[in-house]
C-alpha cells in the first residue's frame, strides 16, 4: 500500500487544530438538519402538549380556557385521581409484562429450533418474518375475525370438537379480551424476537460447547451456563425496544375492543379523553404522563444497556 | 467479556458467523421436525385464514370452513372498484416513500457525522435522537392536530409526512450509524489523502459502500411508515389524504347488508402481499438491520 | 288607601316567581335539563350563522357531501340517487359518505372534522342527542327560518330534538321509537310485563337487545329505568339522581336476565345490527330494536312472515316508557355550499322522500301526514302505534355534555350486565361520574 496510514496521521497532525475545527463544523452542519427537524416535529409538539396540559379548555363554550388550578396541575391531579387512569396503568403494565415475557420465551424456543434444525431452516427464516410484515391493523382485524363469538374459527372449532367454551364471547369479557390482545401481540412479535435471538445464537462458537461436552455438561447445563449468558446482550436490547412498544400500545386495543372490557391502555385512555370526550387539557395531561412513564422505563434500561449506546459514538476502530 | 464487547460481536455479523453446517449423520430429531412444522403453522395460519375469508361471500361468510366452499374473487373485484381503498393505497405509497427518502437523506448525514466525525457532545445528540423515537404517538398527535388545523395542514399528505419523521429519523440514524462504523476507514483516509474534503469522502466513498445499510434502513422505515396508525387517524379524515391503515379501520364495506368481512379481508390481503414480498426479497438485509441494533419492528 | 294584606302577599309572590323564572334559567353551565329542550336563549349560541333562505337556495349548484353512518337500510343510498337525478340539470350533485356503524364512531368522525374546521361534511345525519353539544360548539347553521315555515308538518316531539337555546339547528329526518319484536310461531300472546317477557324468553330462545357499552345501551336501560319510575337528572338538571331504588331495580332485572339465560351472554357486545342478525337468523325469540329492522326482517329467509311487532310492555310496579330516537339533518357551519345543503335537506325531508323511507324501508316518519298514507299503513302495520309511541316518547337528558353523561351510564350498566359490578355499585359510580360531567367547564 503506497500511502500508509502513518503518513495520513502525520498529515493530520500537521494540519492539527484547523483540520479538527473543520471536521467539527462539518459534523455540526451534517447533524443540524436532523436536529432541527426533530426539534420541530418532536420537541415542539411535546412542549405544546405540556402547555395544553396546564390549562382547562371548555367543553361547553368553544374557545374558552383557563389555567388549571392549582398551579396548572389541575389536570394531572384529576388524572391521578381517576380510576380510569389507574386501571389503564395497570392494564398497560400487565399487558407489557406478560406479552414481553411470552414473546421472549416463545422467541427463544423458536430461535433454538431454527438454530438446530438444518432441514427447513431457510423456509423458517422467511416464514417467520410474515407476522412481522403484516400491518398491525390487519393483524387486529384478523384475530378479531378468528375470535368472533358466533362465526369465528376458534369457537366453531371448539364446538366441533366438543370442548366447552365454544360460546365464549372472547372480545366481550374482562379477562378474555386482554388474553386475545396479548395473544395477537405475541403472534406478531415473537417471530421477530426469534430472529434477534437467532443472530445472537449464531455468534456463539462451537468450541465453547465442545469444551463443555468434554467436561461432561448436560444439554440443559450447556444451555443455562453458556447459551443464556452469551445471549443476554441481544436479549436485553430486544427487550428494551419491545417493552417501550408494549407500553405505548394503541393500534391493537383500538381495533379489537376500543379499550373496553379491561383492555384500556395508557395511550388509548389519553386518546379517548382527547378525541371522544374532547377534554384537551386532561387528555394532554394523560399523554404527558404516558410519555413520562415511557421515558422513565427507557432511562432505567439505558443504565443497564448504556454501554451499547456509548460504543456507537466512538469514531470506530481504525 | 464485557457487555459492550459482547454486543459488538452481535453488531459485527457476516465475517464471523458460520452457519452450523452439520453433516446429517442421522435424520433430524423428530422433535425438531414437529417444532419446525408448528412454527410454520403458527406464523402462517392467520394469513391463510385471511385469504380464506377473502374468497368467501354471502352465506359462506357465516360459516367457518377452512376452505372456501365456493371460492370467488368478488371481494377483490369490489375492493378494486372502491375509491376509498385505492386512494388509501396511493396515499400510503406517497407518504411512505417520501418519508423514507427524506429520512434517508437527512438521516444519513447525521449518522455519518455521529459515526465518523469529531464532534462535541455526540452522546447527547444520540441520546436525544433515540429518546425522540420513544415518544408515545398520542403525545404528539393532539398538539400536531391543533397546529395543523390552524396552519391548514390538516388532512394533507405533507401533514402526515412531517410527523412521521419523528420516528423515521431516529430509526434511520440508529441503523446507519451501525452500518457506517463497519466500513473500514482506509478507503476514506485514502480519499482524504487524495485531496477530497470530508463531505466528498462521505458522498463518493462511504455512501456507495453503505448502500446495503441504506437499503435496510429504507425498507425498515418504509414498513414503519406504512404501518403507522395513530397519527393517520388523527390527522386525516377524507380519502384524499387517508392512508391504508386508517381506511381499513373505518371501512364500512362495499355492500349494504353484509358484514364487510369479505371485502375487508380482501383489502387486508392486498395490502399485506406487497409487504410480504418485500420482506421475502430482502429478508437477509432486514435481519441484518434488525440485529444491527435490535431496532423496533 | 292601604293594600289588603293578602293582595300584597299575592303580588309579592308573583313578583318573586317572576324574578326566579327570569334569573333561574341561567347558570354557568348553559342549561341542562332532565328532558325537553331549554326554551329561552341563554346566549350560549349567540353568533351562530344562519342557514340561507330556501328561496336563495333554489338555484344552488356544485356538490354536497352527505355524511351519514353506514346505510344499513338502503334508504339514504336510494334517496341520494334520486336527488342526483332530479337536480342533475342545474348542476347540483350529492355524494354519500358513510361512517362506521357505531353511533359513537359516527360522532367522532363528525366532531373531528368540525374541530378541524373542515367543510368536508356539508350535511350530517346527526343523532338527536347531539344537537345540544354541536349547537353549543357553534358547529351548526341556524335553521330556524326554514323550520318556522314548515312547523306544522312535523310531529312536535321531533322538533324538540332539533332545538336548543331557543333556536332550531337542523331539520328532523327520521324519528324512532323502539318496539318489542317477537316470533309469532313461538309466542302466542305478548306478555303484559317485561318480567313476563323475560320469563318467556328464558323458556324459549331468549331476548336480544343492545347491550354493548355504547349509546344504544343507554337507550335500552333508560327504557326500563323510566318505566320503573327512575330518572337521570334532577328537575333543574343540575345534579344526578340516577342512584335511586327504581333504577337499581331495573338494572338488577336486566343483569338477572342474563344470568338466568333470558338473554344470551353475547348480548353485552351487541349493537343494533348484531341483535337484528341474531333475531333474523332465528336464534332469538324476542328482540328490542328500532322499526328499521322490520323491513329487513321480512327480507330474511328464516323469519320472513313469522314475526310481529308489539309496543313495550309495562314494568311491574311501574309503567311503560319509550325513548325517542331518530336523526336530524344538520348543516355544518364550515360547509362551502350551504345553499346546496339546504336544497338537499329540503328534498330529503319532503313528503315524497319521507313517505318512501317509511313505506319501503320502515323508517319512522317525522311528518304528521305520512302516517295517514295508505302505502305506509300497509308497510308499517303498526303505524298507528308508532305515531303514538313517537308522540309520547321521552327524550334522553338534554345537555351539551350529554356524551359524557351517557358514557357514565352505559359503561357502568355494561359492567353490571357482564357481572363485573353489582347494580348498586354500578349506579353509584354512574352517579358520581354524571355529577363530574355536569360540572364540566
Amino acid at each position: 500500500m503506497a500511502t500508509p496510514v502513518a503518513t495520513v496521521g502525520a498529515k493530520r497532525a500537521r494540519k492539527g487544530v484547523s483540520a479538527d475545527k473543520a471536521e467539527r463544523r462539518l459534523a455540526t452542519r451534517m447533524v443540524a438538519p436532523s436536529m432541527i427537524l426533530i426539534a420541530i416535529v418532536g420537541a415542539y409538539p411535546i412542549g405544546y402538549a405540556v402547555w395544553l396540559s396546564l390549562h382547562e379548555y371548555s367543553v361547553r363554550t368553544p374557545g374558552l380556557s383557563r389555567f388549571a388550578e392549582p398551579y396548572g396541575l389541575g389536570n394531572f391531579e384529576a388524572a391521578l385521581r381517576s380510576d380510569t387512569f389507574w386501571s389503564a396503568f395497570v392494564n398497560t403494565g400487565v399487558f407489557t409484562v406478560i406479552s414481553v415475557t411470552l414473546e421472549l420465551l416463545l422467541g427463544l424456543a423458536m430461535a433454538l429450533a431454527m438454530h438446530n434444525a438444518f432441514k427447513g431452516r431457510g423456509l423458517l427464516r422467511t416464514v417467520v418474518l410474515v407476522p412481522w410484515a403484516i400491518l398491525t391493523v390487519v393483524t387486529a382485524i384478523t384475530w378479531q375475525t378468528i375470535f368472533e363469538p358466533q362465526l369465528g374459527f376458534v369457537n366453531t372449532m371448539l364446538n366441533a370438537v366438543g370442548i366447552p367454551g365454544g360460546d365464549t364471547v372472547w372480545l366481550g369479557q374482562s379477562p378474555h379480551a386482554m388474553g386475545v390482545m396479548i395473544f395477537a401481540d405475541v403472534w406478531k412479535t415473537a417471530p421477530f424476537m426469534a430472529l434477534l435471538i437467532l443472530a445472537g445464537l449464531q455468534v456463539i462458537s462451537n468450541e465453547v460447547y465442545d469444551a463443555a461436552k468434554v467436561d461432561g455438561a448436560t444439554t440443559w447445563q450447556r444451555f443455562m451456563r453458556i447459551t443464556l449468558p452469551l445471549l443476554i446482550p441481544a436479549i436485553l436490547v430486544a427487550l428494551i425496544f419491545r417493552t417501550l412498544d408494549a407500553l405505548r400500545i394503541f393500534d391493537l386495543p383500538f381495533v379489537l375492543t376500543k379499550g373496553a372490557y379491561g383492555t384500556n391502555t395508557l395511550s388509548l385512555e389519553a386518546y379517548e379523553e382527547l378525541r371522544a370526550n374532547r377534554l384537551i387539557g386532561l387528555g394532554s395531561a394523560l399523554s404527558v404522563l404516558t410519555f413520562v412513564i415511557v421515558m422513565a422505563v427507557s432511562f432505567l434500561y439505558i443504565r443497564f444497556v448504556g454501554g451499547n449506546i456509548r460504543s456507537l459514538t466512538d469514531e470506530g476502530k481504525a | 467479556m464485557s457487555t459492550a464487547d459482547a454486543t459488538q460481536s452481535v453488531v459485527v455479523p457476516k465475517a464471523r458467523v458460520r452457519e452450523k453446517a452439520r453433516k446429517p449423520r442421522e435424520g433430524q430429531h423428530p422433535a425438531l421436525w414437529i417444532a419446525v412444522i408448528a412454527i410454520i403453522i403458527f406464523c402462517l395460519f392467520p394469513f391463510y385464514w385471511l385469504v380464506n375469508v377473502s374468497l368467501k361471500t354471502g352465506a359462506d361468510l357465516s360459516g367457518a370452513d377452512l376452505v372456501p366452499p365456493n371460492p370467488t374473487l368478488d371481494n377483490y373485484e369490489s375492493i378494486f372498484r372502491n375509491d376509498d381503498f385505492l386512494n388509501g393505497l396511493k396515499n400510503s405509497a406517497i407518504v411512505s416513500l417520501t418519508t423514507t427518502a427524506l429520512s434517508l437523506l437527512i438521516g444519513s448525514f447525521a449518522a455519518y457525522a455521529l459515526a465518523r466525525l469529531k464532534m462535541r457532545r455526540k452522546f447527547m445528540v444520540l441520546a436525544i435522537v433515540l429518546s425522540v423515537s420513544t415518544f408515545p404517538g398520542i403525545a404528539i398527535a393532539a398538539p400536531v392536530f391543533k397546529l395543523w388545523t390552524d396552519i391548514g395542514l390538516y388532512n394533507t399528505l405533507p401533514g402526515l409526512i412531517i410527523p412521521y419523521l419523528t420516528f423515521a429519523l431516529p430509526l434511520t440514524i440508529y441503523i446507519l450509524v451501525s452500518f457506517f462504523k463497519e466500513i473500514p476507514r482506509d478507503l476514506e483516509e485514502a480519499a482524504l489523502v487524495d485531496g477530497a474534503t470530508n463531505f466528498q469522502a462521505f458522498r463518493k466513498v462511504v455512501v456507495p459502500l453503505a448502500a446495503p445499510g441504506l437499503a435496510t434502513a429504507g425498507i425498515l422505515t418504509f414498513i414503519a411508515a406504512w404501518n403507522e396508525f395513530l397519527l393517520a387517524i388523527t390527522l386525516t379524515s377524507s380519502s384524499s389524504a387517508r392512508t391504508v391503515p386508517a381506511a381499513i379501520a373505518f371501512f364500512t364495506g362495499s355492500t349494504q347488508f353484509e358484514l364487510p368481512l369479505g371485502t375487508i379481508s380482501a383489502a387486508s390481503v392486498i395490502i399485506s402481499v406487497p409487504l410480504i414480498l418485500l420482506v421475502l426479497l430482502f429478508q437477509k438485509r432486514i435481519v441484518a438491520g434488525l440485529t444491527a441494533g435490535a431496532v423496533k419492528g | 288607601m292601604t293594600v289588603p294584606r293578602r293582595l300584597l302577599a299575592a303580588l309579592l309572590m308573583v313578583a318573586a316567581m317572576t324574578f326566579v323564572v327570569a334569573c333561574g334559567g341561567d347558570d354557568d353551565g348553559g342549561g341542562d335539563t332532565g328532558g325537553g329542550a331549554a326554551k329561552e336563549s341563554t346566549g350560549a349560541t349567540d353568533g351562530t350563522k344562519a342557514a340561507p333562505d330556501l328561496a336563495a337556495a333554489e338555484k344552488a349548484k356544485g356538490s354536497v357531501t352527505y355524511c351519514t353512518g353506514k346505510d344499513t337500510s338502503g334508504a339514504q343510498i336510494k334517496s341520494t340517487g334520486q336527488f342526483n337525478e332530479k337536480f342533475k340539470a342545474q348542476g347540483l350533485s350529492a355524494k354519500l359518505l358513510e361512517f362506521p356503524e357505531s353511533a359513537d364512531e359516527q360522532r367522532n368522525q363528525f366532531v373531528q372534522r368540525q374541530e378541524a374546521k373542515s367543510g368536508e361534511c356539508d350535511i350530517f345525519y346527526a343523532d338527536v342527542i347531539w344537537t345540544a353539544e354541536f349547537a353549543a360548539q357553534k358547529w351548526l347553521l341556524d335553521t330556524s327560518k326554514y323550520i318556522e315555515a314548515r312547523k306544522d308538518e312535523f310531529i312536535p316531539s321531533t322538533l324538540e330534538t332539533v332545538s336548543f337555546d331557543g333556536k332550531y339547528f337542523g331539520v328532523p329526518k327520521q324519528t324512532d321509537a323502539g318496539f318489542l319484536y317477537y316470533r309469532t310461531d313461538q309466542v302466542e300472546t305478548v306478555p303484559e310485563t317485561w318480567q313476563a317477557v323475560y320469563e318467556e324468553a328464558a323458556k324459549q330462545d331468549g331476548i336480544v337487545y343492545q347491550g354493548a357499552a355504547y349509546e344504544g345501551l343507554t337507550v335500552d336501560f333508560l327504557e326500563l329505568a323510566f318505566a320503573a319510575g327512575g330518572q337521570v337528572l334532577s328537575e333543574d338538571g343540575k345534579k344526578s339522581v340516577i342512584n335511586s331504588p327504581e333504577n337499581v331495580k331495573a338494572l338488577q332485572f336486566m343483569a338477572d336476565g342474563i344470568k338466568n339465560g333470558a338473554a344470551p351472554k353475547a348480548v353485552t357486545t351487541y349493537m343494533e345490527e348484531p341483535a337484528r342478525r341474531a333475531f333474523e337468523s332465528g336464534r332469538a325469540t324476542f328482540m328490542r330494536n328500532w322499526p328499521y329492522a322490520y323491513a329487513l326482517g321480512n327480507k330474511a329467509k328464516k323469519v320472513k312472515g313469522k314475526f310481529a311487532v308489539a309496543p313495550y310492555p309495562s314494568f311491574e310496579g311501574g309503567g311503560k316508557a319509550g325513548i325517542l330516537g331518530g336523526h336530524n339533518l344538520v348543516i355544518s357551519a364550515f360547509s362551502k355550499n350551504p345553499e346546496g345543503a339546504l336544497k338537499m335537506i329540503d328534498f330529503l325531508t319532503s313528503e315524497e322522500v319521507i313517505k318512501q323511507d317509511a313505506a319501503e324501508f320502515t323508517l319512522a316518519p317525522v311528518l304528521n301526514a305520512t302516517y295517514d298514507d295508505a302505502d305506509v299503513k300497509e308497510a308499517l302495520p303498526f303505524s298507528a302505534e308508532l305515531k303514538q309511541a313517537v308522540e309520547q316518547a321521552k327524550s334522553r337528558p338534554v345537555s351539551p355534555v350529554y356524551p359524557q353523561v351517557s358514557a357514565a351510564i352505559y359503561k357502568n350498566v355494561n359492567s353490571a350486565l357482564s357481572g363485573e359490578m353489582t347494580p348498586e355499585a354500578a349506579l353509584k359510580k354512574a352517579d358520581s361520574e354524571i355529577n363530574s360531567a355536569l360540572a364540566t367547564f
